[in-house]
């Protein structure tokens, strides 16, 4: 076991989206069971997954969870035996959920804190594709205090409010050599923050059968006066004036799911969830500089995505009364055009494969394993705006352990 | 728990396996043409000369070494350029970038430390040679000589004539009595390339005209099929470049008429026009020049020194601004007037259907650089993300001297050779990483 995990090491990690710059990594249980959980009364995860859900919840909860990204994107520009490969960096999207309510109240109380987007690549200085993109290194925290009330015993409904903090840092090498030959850099460095909202309906239609509905709004996360900062020549250095700032905003989309559960026994949870991403909203990734001259001008890349979907489905098996075997998969379509793939998300369609284990510690504590392992299918590609062209291809693989306290 | 733990093992495992994407390599046996032994055959472009000079980073950069790396992947042989050595690494000299003056011209120097240069030797009936360390090797792929034309491939004394050839050759400046076609094909070869020919123009237009004659079309067609007979004798495959439109390049379109007349009109907006020293007509017997008021047509050389203008210089109508009137027109060896363009032009059209006719009847693959450079002239090009162009500097493609490429220009063309090369011989030479070489250096 001990040599597995360094073998894992080895290999490691880099990005964490999962279509466009998606993460859904939002529960153990959630994610052994493929990702679904719209439908369903798992734990404190309902926060995110459907805060109509809360109040239907049986018990109140305290969990967090983490699930580091064990991510590879390659390169292979078109007509050449070479192959490029992202340099292995860790990401940890990490959740934490609290639920809370009076015994025999309609109402219940939640916070989530959870990373719904980022993106974590590093191609280094050297590759084919550097004056596109070095490394960008892209976050998003969203905090959601939530509110849910049941009407009925069959339905009930929750809302929440979404901040989110969101921050960038990308790098690419400016085609301008120095003296020794080396190129350029630009580094953008920045933060901001964004505000949106969740909210969901659950529906206990039987004894065996639930329906939830959510819908997370879109968040417009603009960074203001973020540092712009230019390493040039030194005959260059007038037309990349320092110290400068750029202003960029990103639409982070929002998401419509839908998602059954059905329970035809104690032993068996069955669930399946559709996810509609309204990936449209970005149209471009545009940097405006504090400062321009001739050579640096605000730039405009198109990027016009258009809507994501991803349809997922799970099982749980209780094999005794403490322990959860869960399973799943899914199918997530990308949001990204033929045309306008990019090194800072080479995108495609996917499938997934989940597992999970879960185990209760105590009558109060549950210890959750989940595993995923995900293929972004290859994709041969001539981007619009830059030339490059050559086929990318991703594999991800994702363990996540949880901790959740329940009373 | 303990079956847990096991099943995780497997999926970790599993999932090891799958971590790194992998590509699939291309098959090595499907080309008809042999690598083993490649040699190029060409002038200053083939050389690796960059920045008005040939040296050491140049030399590893030319595009023949590009294509023999790429080559080698498919299981091509080894290829061996004369480099200068690192004690001489400036080999000829060349020109650096120093910086820009307050109005954003380039401010350039010569290299003259450790360069190569062992002599200058007086050549009767001919001048002065400038004489460099010799090539000491004895293999020898890259036969890129500087300054050659195809007009001299044939002539026993080329050697004696041109010191970059000369320090290929075995014996003493002023003894040599080999032909450079001869001496490219003295050990057997499976594979050449063949960018001769743009001197032939190229002398005449970088010359204004003035310094130089165009080689006659039906002189180079008949050397052009000797070549290639020689270079097929025994088979062999290869490939060919037709030559660039001579004004295609930035030489000629950097100082512009228009650009000296703005800066003139700045200081003296009574000025309304420059005077050149023009050839009459485009008839290539046509001797006549006479001064007339330049238009954007004609072509100003890169080289040419713009602090002239408007100094008081003698004349048959007494002291008059040079450039100005037509009483001191600029002279003839500064511009590539509208006529001589045509003209020059007009041959290399001519020289380009040799070119691509003789080649097809051989059967050998044909890079036509003359499309490409043109469109990218009228286009510019994007490659990995980097815009290029014909401009001087700025454009990405061409050295400091405005006629030669960059190391990441030599690997564009290095490309399109390979992309001619795959499509003639159904082979699979991967492409060259364009954006792994530099473009112009900056201070």
């Amino acid at each position: 076991m001990r040599k597995v995990i360094l073998l894992l090491l080895a290999c490691l990690p880099v990005m964490a989206f999962a279509q466009g710059f998606q993460v859904n990594l939002h529960g153990q249980k959630q994610i052994g069971m493929g990702h679904t959980g719209t439908g369903l009364l798992q734990d404190g995860a309902s926060v995110l997954f459907n805060p109509g859900a809360l109040a239907m919840l049986p018990e109140n909860y305290i969990q967090a969870g983490v699930s580091p990204l064990i991510f590879k994107s390659g390169f292979n520009p078109t007509g050449t035996t070479d192959s490029y490969y992202t340099k292995s960096k860790l990401a940890t999207p990490f959740t934490f959920y609290g639920v809370w309510g009076p015994k025999q109240s309609k109402f219940k109380f939640g916070l989530g804190v959870y990373t719904p987007f980022g993106g974590l690549t590093d191609w280094g200085n050297s590759w084919q594709g550097k004056y596109t993109l070095e490394s960008l290194d892209l976050k998003a925290i969203y905090i959601q205090p939530t509110i849910s009330y049941k009407l009925t015993d069959f339905l009930s409904i929750g809302g929440g409010f979404v901040y989110n903090h969101g921050s960038v840092e990308l790098t690419r090498a400016i085609p301008l050599a120095d003296a020794s030959g080396a190129d350029g850099q630009a580094r953008l460095k920045g933060s901001g923050h964004g505000l949106g909202w969740n909210a969901g309906a659950f529906i206990k239609a039987s004894d065996k059968f639930t329906i939830g509905l959510n819908y997370r709004s879109q968040v417009n996360t603009t960074i203001k006066n973020g540092d712009a900062i230019f390493t040039v020549a030194k005959s260059m250095e007038a037309n990349f004036p320092q110290p400068n700032t750029f202003t960029a905003s990103l639409p982070l989309p929002s998401t419509s799911s839908v998602g059954f559960g059905y329970t035809p026994n104690n032993k068996w949870t069955l669930a399946l969830d559709v996810n509609y991403v309204h990936w449209s909203v970005y149209k471009v990734l545009a940097f405006d500089y504090g400062t321009n001259t001739s050579l640096l001008q605000d730039t405009y890349s198109p990027r016009n995505y258009k809507n994501g979907a991803a349809f997922r489905a799970g099982a749980q098996y209780k094999a005794k009364d403490n322990l959860f075997l869960r399973f799943g998969g899914g199918y997530g379509i990308t949001p990204v055009r033929d045309g306008y793939v990019t090194p800072e998300a080479p995108d495609a369609n996917r499938y997934y494969f989940t597992g999970g284990v879960g185990y209760s510690v105590t009558k109060h504590l549950d210890l959750d394993l989940s595993f995923e392992y995900e293929r972004v299918l290859a994709r041969t590609q001539t981007n619009i705006e830059s030339n490059l062209s050559g086929t990318f291809k991703t594999n991800v693989y994702i363990p996540g352990i949880s901790l959740a306290y329940h009373w | 728990m303990k079956n847990f733990k096991l099943y995780l093992t497997i999926l970790l495992v599993a999932s090891l396996a799958a971590c790194k994407p992998s590509f699939e390599k291309p098959q090595t046996n499907t080309s008809t043409a042999d690598f083993s032994k490649y040699i190029a055959l060409g002038n200053s472009l083939t050389a690796g000369y960059a920045d008005g000079g040939l040296y050491l980073e140049g030399q590893q950069n030319s595009y023949p070494s590009i294509i023999a790396k790429q080559m080698q992947i498919v299981g091509g042989g080894s290829f061996t350029q004369p480099l200068f050595s690192e004690a001489q690494a400036n080999g000829s000299g060349y020109l650096k970038l120093t910086g820009f003056s307050a109005t954003g011209s380039p401010i350039t120097v010569t290299e003259t430390n450790n360069t190569a240069v062992t002599g200058v030797t007086a050549i009767p009936g001919f001048g002065n040679v400038t004489t460099y360390s010799k090539y000491a090797g004895t293999e020898l792929n890259n036969y890129g000589v500087p300054g050659i034309k195809l007009l001299h491939v044939t002539l026993a004394s080329y050697g004696n004539l041109n010191g970059f050839y000369e320090r290929l050759l075995p014996g003493a400046e002023g003894t040599h009595t080999t032909p450079y076609l001869d001496f490219a094909t003295s050990k057997p070869f499976t594979f050449f390339t063949n960018w001769l020919g743009n001197n032939d123009a190229l002398g005449y237009a970088t010359s204004g005209g003035a310094g130089d004659v165009l080689t006659d079309k039906a002189t180079f067609a008949a050397l052009y099929n000797g070549v290639m007979n020689k270079l097929t004798a025994a088979g062999q495959k290869g490939a060919v470049a037709t030559i660039p439109d001579v004004t295609a390049i930035p030489y000629f379109n950097t100082v512009t008429v228009g650009a000296i007349l703005a800066g003139v009109q700045k200081a003296n907006p009574a000025v309304q026009a420059l005077y050149i020293s023009a050839k009459s007509s485009a008839d290539v017997t046509n001797t006549t020049y006479a001064p007339r008021a330049a238009t954007a047509q004609d072509l100003v050389v890169l080289t040419f020194p713009t602090a002239k203008i408007g100094t008081m210089v003698s004349s048959p109508a007494g002291m008059v601004p040079y450039g100005l009137t037509p009483y001191a027109p600029i002279e003839n060896q500064y511009v590539l007037d509208n006529n001589e363009a045509t003209l020059a032009k007009d041959y290399v059209k001519a020289y380009n259907s040799t070119i691509i006719s003789v080649a097809g009847a051989k059967g050998i693959a044909v890079n036509d650089m003359y499309t490409f450079l043109n469109d990218v002239k009228a286009h510019g090009l994007i490659i990995d993300g980097v815009n290029l162009s014909s401009n001087y500097i700025s454009g990405g493609l061409f050295s400091l001297d405005g006629v030669h490429l960059t190391p990441r220009g030599y690997a564009i063309v290095a490309n399109e050779f390979i992309k001619a090369i795959n499509k003639q011989y159904n082979s699979k030479i991967p492409l060259a990483s364009v954006s792994a070489y530099r473009s112009v250096k900056f201070p």
